[in-house]
C-alpha cells in the first residue's frame, strides 16, 4: 500500500492553474525530494497533501484512505472541520518554522500530544525530552523560540512534528530561511530520520542533499511533474531540457 | 492640613460610585468585547454584519449621548433604569465596542503560519484559538487596552450629567461652598494617582506576557 497517492491532481488559484495532472506515489520508508523553479507548485502540492489546501480535482489518499476535501473558505473556516483523524499521520515542517512564540521549546513539543491526543503531561514530557536529545537540543528546552538560532528553531519544529508520531513527514524548504552555516545541522537531523525509514517528502533547493538522501527525486515545473526518477538519473543524466536548464542554474 | 484631609475624604466618599462604575464596566466590557471579536471573525455573515453595525454606532456617537439615551430616552419605551444601572449598561456596551475592534485587530495580526502549524498538529478551531492564537493576542492588545482603561477613568466624570455623584462633582461642590480651588487640586491629584496605578498594573501584565521576547 502506498503511504501517499495522488491521482490526477489539479489545483487552481482563481484562473491560475497551479497544479496540473499530478500523479504521485510514495511508498513506506521512501524519501522523495521535490525540486523545481520558484512558483512551480512544490509548496502547493505539499499543502494539499497536508490538507492546508484543497485540490480542485483528483484524489489524495493517505495510507489508503482518501482525504476528505474540506469546504472552501479561509483557514479559520477550514480549521473548524478538522477531524483530527488523518492529520496526525502527516507531520509538516515549514520554511519559517511557525513555532509558537509564547511557548518554550519543550512546551511547543508537548502541546499537541497533550491537547490533541490527551496524553498525560509526564508522558508527553518524557517523549519530548527524548526527541530533543535526538535533535540535539535538550539544553535549549526551556528557551523561548525568540532566544534560539534559526537552525535550532527548525530542529525544534522537527521535534514538534515528530512528537505526534507521524507516519509521513512533509518538509517544505526546511533550510531555506537559515544562514548557510546553520543548514548542515538541520540537514543532518533529516538524514538521521531518513535512516530510520521515516517516509518523507522534502521540497528543497539543496541539490547535494537531495541527491544524497532521496530514493526518488521529482522535478516540477509550471505545475506539472516533469520527471520522477532516482537521483542518479536526474542529476547525472537528465533527458529533459528544462531539468538541465534548472540544474545548470542552481548548481 | 486638616482642611485638605477633610476635603480629600469628602471627595473620596463622593467617588465611590465612580470606582464601582469603573469596576463593573471593566468586568463586563472585556469578555463582551472578546466574544464580539470572535463573532466578527466568524463565518456567520449576519452576525458579522450586526456586530459591524454595533461597533459603528457605539464608536461613532458620543458616550454622553448614549448615556442620555439609556437614561432619558429609554423610559419613553417604558424601560426605566436606575441611574447606576443605566450608566453601567451604557459604559459596558460602549467600551465593549472599542474593545471588540481592538481584539479583532489583535487576532487578525497573528501570523497565518500559527493557524497552519496548529492545524497540521491536529488541533481544532477551539484548541487553536484558546491555546495558540488568543494568548498571543493578549500580549499585542495590552497597549491599546491600557489606553482604554485610562480613558474610562476620565469618562466616569460624565455620569454627573445624569445627576449622579462622582469624584469631579464632589470636588465642584466643595469649590462652590468654600470658594477655593484646593478641591480641584485634590481632584486632579486623585485622578493622576488612579491613572498611575492603572498604568502600573498594565506594565506588570505586559511584563508577564513578554517573557518570551
Ligand atoms: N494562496 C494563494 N493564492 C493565490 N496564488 C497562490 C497561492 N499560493 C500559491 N499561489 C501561486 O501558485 C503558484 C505556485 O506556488 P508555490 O508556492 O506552490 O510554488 P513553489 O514551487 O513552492 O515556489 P517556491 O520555490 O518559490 O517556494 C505560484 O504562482 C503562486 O503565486
Ligand atoms: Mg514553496
Amino acid at each position: 500500500m502506498d503511504m501517499i497517492r495522488v491521482v490526477n491532481g489539479y489545483k487552481r488559484f482563481g484562473k491560475d492553474e497551479v497544479l496540473k495532472n499530478i500523479n504521485l506515489e510514495v511508498k513506506k520508508g521512501e524519501v522523495v525530494s521535490i525540486i523545481g523553479p520558484s512558483g512551480s507548485g512544490k509548496s502547493t502540492l505539499l499543502r494539499c497533501i497536508s490538507r492546508l489546501e484543497k485540490m480542485d480535482d483528483g484524489i489524495i489518499e493517505i495510507e489508503g484512505v482518501k482525504i476528505d476535501n474540506h469546504s472552501e473558505g479561509g483557514i479559520l473556516r477550514r480549521l473548524k472541520g478538522n477531524s483530527n483523524k488523518n492529520s496526525s499521520k502527516v507531520g509538516m515542517v515549514f520554511q519559517n518554522f511557525n513555532l509558537f512564540p509564547h511557548k518554550t521549546v519543550l512546551e511547543n513539543i508537548i502541546e499537541a500530544p497533550i491537547i490533541v491526543n490527551k496524553m498525560k503531561r509526564d508522558e508527553a514530557v518524557e517523549i519530548a525530552e527524548e526527541l530533543l536529545k535526538k535533535v540535539n537540543l535538550f539544553d535549549k528546552k526551556d528557551f523561548y523560540p525568540s532566544k534560539i538560532s534559526g537552525g535550532q528553531k527548525q530542529r525544534a519544529a522537527i521535534a514538534r512534528a515528530l512528537a505526534m508520531k507521524p507516519d509521513i513527514m512533509l518538509l517544505d524548504e526546511p533550510t531555506s530561511a537559515l544562514d548557510p552555516e546553520l543548514v548542515g545541522e538541520v540537514l543532518n537531523v533529516i538524514k538521521d530520520l531518513a535512516k530510520e525509514n521515516l517516509t518523507m517528502v522534502i521540497v528543497t533547493h539543496e541539490m547535494a542533499f537531495a541527491r544524497e538522501v532521496s530514493d526518488r527525486v521529482i522535478f516540477m515545473d509550471r505545475g506539472e511533474i516533469i520527471e520522477d526518477a532516482p537521483p542518479e538519473k536526474i542529476f547525472e543524466n537528465p533527458d529533459n531540457q528544462r531539468i538541465r536548464a534548472f540544474l545548470s542554474k542552481v548548481m | 492640613m486638616q482642611y485638605i484631609l477633610d476635603v480629600t475624604s469628602f471627595i473620596l466618599k463622593g467617588s465611590v460610585i465612580t470606582f464601582k462604575l469603573y469596576l463593573v464596566t471593566a468586568i463586563f466590557s472585556v469578555p463582551l468585547g472578546a466574544l464580539c471579536a470572535l463573532g466578527k471573525i466568524s463565518r456567520f455573515r449576519i452576525l458579522r454584519w450586526f456586530l459591524g453595525l454595533y461597533t459603528w454606532v457605539f464608536r461613532g456617537t458620543p458616550l454622553m449621548f448614549q448615556l442620555f439615551f439609556t437614561y432619558y430616552a429609554l423610559p419613553v419605551f417604558n424601560i426605566k433604569l436606575e441611574p447606576f444601572t443605566a450608566a453601567a449598561v451604557t459604559y459596558s456596551i460602549n467600551y465593549a465596542a472599542y474593545l471588540t475592534e481592538i481584539f479583532r485587530a489583535g487576532i487578525e495580526s497573528i501570523d497565518k503560519g500559527q493557524y497552519e502549524a496548529a492545524k497540521v498538529l491536529g488541533m481544532n478551531y477551539a484548541q487553536t484559538m484558546w491555546r495558540i492564537i488568543l494568548p498571543q493576542t493578549i500580549k499585542r492588545v495590552i497597549p491599546p487596552v491600557s489606553n482604554e482603561a485610562i480613558s474610562l477613568i476620565k469618562d466616569t466624570a460624565l455620569i454627573a450629567a445624569i445627576g449622579m455623584p462622582d469624584l469631579l462633582r464632589a470636588a465642584k461642590e466643595v469649590l462652590v461652598r468654600d470658594f477655593t480651588i484646593t478641591p480641584f487640586f485634590i481632584a486632579s491629584v486623585l485622578y493622576l494617582i488612579i491613572t498611575s496605578f492603572i498604568v502600573l498594573i498594565f506594565r506588570k501584565i505586559e511584563k508577564r506576557y513578554s517573557v518570551h521576547e
